[in-house]
């Protein structure tokens, strides 16, 4: 967590240096005045577990995210004088923007919706969590404040001057396409972001076990494969093909999650041992055919997370065994003859290059050696006196 | 050289498949009666052409080895990369052909070419032999099938290696070794088909086995394909081209698999019953095997050996 959290700082540090002073003139609206402390890039503190903590807000790069036209205080609800207490709970996601409305309905805006439907997941937990759910990711696990249109550093000059013909404010202009274009845009992250991403927890070692010994003594079943999800994924043709960049293959999403609506249930991952998840038994069938569309009901037995481990598979891991025991006898046994019968002929007088008709210069230890031709023939330097 | 009795039942049948008229029979029997008792001192006495003097393989063999050689080549180096997604030198290996978009479809092309050679190979291996017992010229013997004499003739030439025996066996047109190459390039190529189909077509293979057995067949294809590519590529790399390549007297290599002709030391050192069928079969051999019968003397006991290389060393 620590660590994450710092790598975020240097990554916002990194993105102060390359964006510079640019966009200066259009940072974000701080009508209550936050920044008269937080514009000092030393503002910080390092906490009693000894993480560095930095406060800092850059407002050249905040102007440039998708909160930007939220009011601090939307977020950080606790604040309510200045100089304001050490938080306690920190933003939580599920806060309701007083400030902003959602246009269709009038009513002020909120992550509520999504919000509810990722607590009710598997991965669901409180803003402050201790003791197993700790090990779950909240909201900023996955989700940082992301840039609009990194790549835009203005909105496109053709499209914006045709907005402002009748939407004379320009900076509507530039908010609208802002919003839309990168909702339009493709912000999924790809395969192997998404098995980054996952990796990041199922792939730990220390996490597995915690989450093993947890659901021991909850006397609950996890999933057969949840020791070994990522390595076996890996191993994988689907995990093979996605790590190369490959797109049309299986991702952990794209199984575990819902096909009816990716951005919603992405958020609402379920275990197998839940009817509802698309890895369930009942419903697996249908999952696999979401590509697969001829598998049948022996299809479903295939193993999509296939691992040699004797526990898990223990027919692949004693085949696996013989494998390597026959392959490498084979070899062993095939190089070993071929020096053996290079000793062999060598002893009788053989050379390595056949020259000038023969391959039979070299003295026989047995001997019998090529006959001079009464001719004469090409000294060679192999041959001993 | 008085001939075994298998290597003169092998002279006897080839004489009476070719219809030898009795001054030909009547020729060799005369050249064999004048071969040295030592076949050792017979091949180191002849002259060969690095690029081969006797027939070996038809044309279509050489194409068949051929098209084996790219495609295998070929598929190697667009599955391993998959396979050993973890190793350094597989990202680099993998993006020389352009990745795994392109990878994936020249790996499926040239596994098409591989099972058409193998079609190809088969429709030989069927229809020379017909051809052959047509012409009443076919010898189960001359084939690539594997006999009891194989095992002997193994147990023979290690007796030889070690120096136990003063010489080599006897052995046919296709000795043990071969055999043993061909047969495993036969098994392995069936496994890379059948497993490799089992990869592209998963729903079939899972339809039409038993719901026990589907998810075990899987695995085992899974382990099995690329196990056998691993195990075919160090048998090519360190066996097939030692023997082909390395091997004293095949260096820097034999030319058989473009010229389809062996050399004659070679042929008379690993495959001397054939070289008996070459003495029935083709006059001109037998014109040289005269000449160099009438120029040299090809018996160590007449000569001891210092004295045999005195001449020419210090």
């Amino acid at each position: 967590m620590t660590s994450n959290r710092r790598r975020r700082h240097i990554a916002a540090a990194v993105l102060l240096l390359s964006v510079g002073y640019a966009g200066a003139s259009r940072a974000f609206e701080d009508d209550e005045n936050c920044l008269m402390c937080h514009k000092y890039p030393m503002m910080a503190r390092v906490t009693d577990e000894g993480a560095l903590r930095s406060y800092y807000i850059v407002p050249e790069i905040f102007a440039r995210t998708v909160h930007r036209n939220v009011p601090c205080r939307d977020c950080h609800t606790e604040i309510k004088e200045l100089p304001h207490k050490p938080v306690k709970e920190g933003v939580t996601c599920n806060t309701v923007c007083h400030s902003l409305k959602n246009p269709a309905t009038g009513q002020p805006f909120s992550h509520k919706v999504i919000y509810e439907v990722y607590r009710d997941s598997v991965h669901g937990r409180p803003k402050q969590a201790n003791g197993p759910d700790a090990d779950k990711p909240y909201c900023i696990t996955c989700h940082t404040n992301p840039l609009y249109n990194p790549a835009e550093a203005v909105p496109p000059e053709p499209i914006v001057k045709r907005c402002v013909v009748c939407h004379e404010d320009r900076r509507f202009a530039e908010r609208w396409y802002n919003h839309t274009s990168r909702r339009i845009r493709e912000v999924r992250r790809s395969s192997a972001e998404i098995v980054a991403l996952c990796s990041s927890c199922h792939g730990d070692k220390k996490f597995v076990e915690r989450r093993l010994q947890q659901a021991k003594s909850d006397g609950r079943a996890l999933g057969a494969k949840f020791p070994y999800a990522i390595e076996s994924y890996e191993e994988s043709f689907h995990g093979k093909l996605t790590k190369y960049g490959f797109r049309q293959t299986a991702n952990c999403l794209d199984c575990h999650a819902d096909a009816s609506n990716y951005f919603k249930t992405v958020h609402e991952i379920r275990p197998s041992r839940d009817a509802a998840s698309p890895v369930s038994a009942e419903r697996r069938l249908q999952t696999c055919q979401r590509c697969h569309t001829r598998a049948d009901a022996n299809y479903v037995r295939l193993d999509p997370h296939p691992t040699s481990r004797p526990e898990s598979d223990p027919f692949r891991h004693w085949a696996e065994l013989i494998y390597s025991v026959i392959g490498n006898v084979v070899i062993v046994a095939l190089v070993g003859l071929a020096m053996f019968e290079t000793f062999g002929r060598r002893r009788d007088g053989v050379v390595w290059h056949l020259r000038d008709g023969s391959s039979w210069w070299r003295r026989s230890k047995r001997d019998r050696d090529r006959i001079p031709s009464p001719q004469g023939e090409p000294k060679d330097e192999d041959q001993k006196p | 050289m008085k001939l075994s009795d298998e290597a003169r039942d092998v002279l006897e049948t080839s004489l009476r498949q070719n219809r030898t008229g009795a001054r030909e029979r009547q020729e060799i029997d005369a050249l064999i009666a004048g071969l040295p008792e030592d076949r050792v001192l017979l091949y180191k006495n002849v002259m060969s052409n690095p690029v081969g003097d006797l027939p070996r393989y038809s044309i279509h063999i050489r194409l068949q080895h051929m098209l084996t050689f790219v495609t295998f080549l070929t598929l190697a180096f667009t599955g391993l990369p998959i396979h050993f997604t973890d190793s350094f030198w597989a990202g680099p290996f993998n993006a020389l052909l352009g990745g795994v978009n392109v990878t994936r479809v020249i790996h499926r092309t040239i596994a098409a070419v591989m099972i058409f050679s193998m079609l190809y190979h088969l429709a030989t291996i069927i229809l020379g032999p017909l051809r052959q017992i047509g012409l009443g010229k076919f010898d189960l013997r001359r084939t690539i099938l594997p006999q009891w004499k194989d095992l002997r003739d193994f147990r023979d030439d290690l007796l030889y290696f070690s120096g136990q025996r003063p010489q080599r066996p006897e052995m046919d047109k296709f000795m043990y070794k071969q055999k043993i190459h061909y047969f495993a390039a036969g098994f392995g190529n069936t496994v890379m088909v059948v497993s490799g189909s089992s990869f592209l077509f998963p729903e079939f293979w899972a339809s039409v086995l038993p719901a026990g057995v589907a998810s075990h067949w899987q695995e085992l294809m899974r382990l099995s394909h690329p196990h056998e590519a691993l195990l075919a590529l160090l048998v090519i790399a360190f066996w097939h081209w030692y023997n082909v390549h390395l091997a004293p007297g095949r260096f820097p290599m034999q030319w058989t698999f473009l010229t389809g002709k062996i050399t004659r030391e070679h042929q008379m050192e690993e495959h001397f019953l054939e070289y008996l069928r070459n003495l029935v079969e083709l006059p001109e051999e037998r014109r040289y095997l005269r000449e160099l019968l009438d120029s040299r003397v090809l018996d160590a006991a007449a000569r001891a050996p210092a004295a045999a290389y005195g001449a020419d060393t210090p």
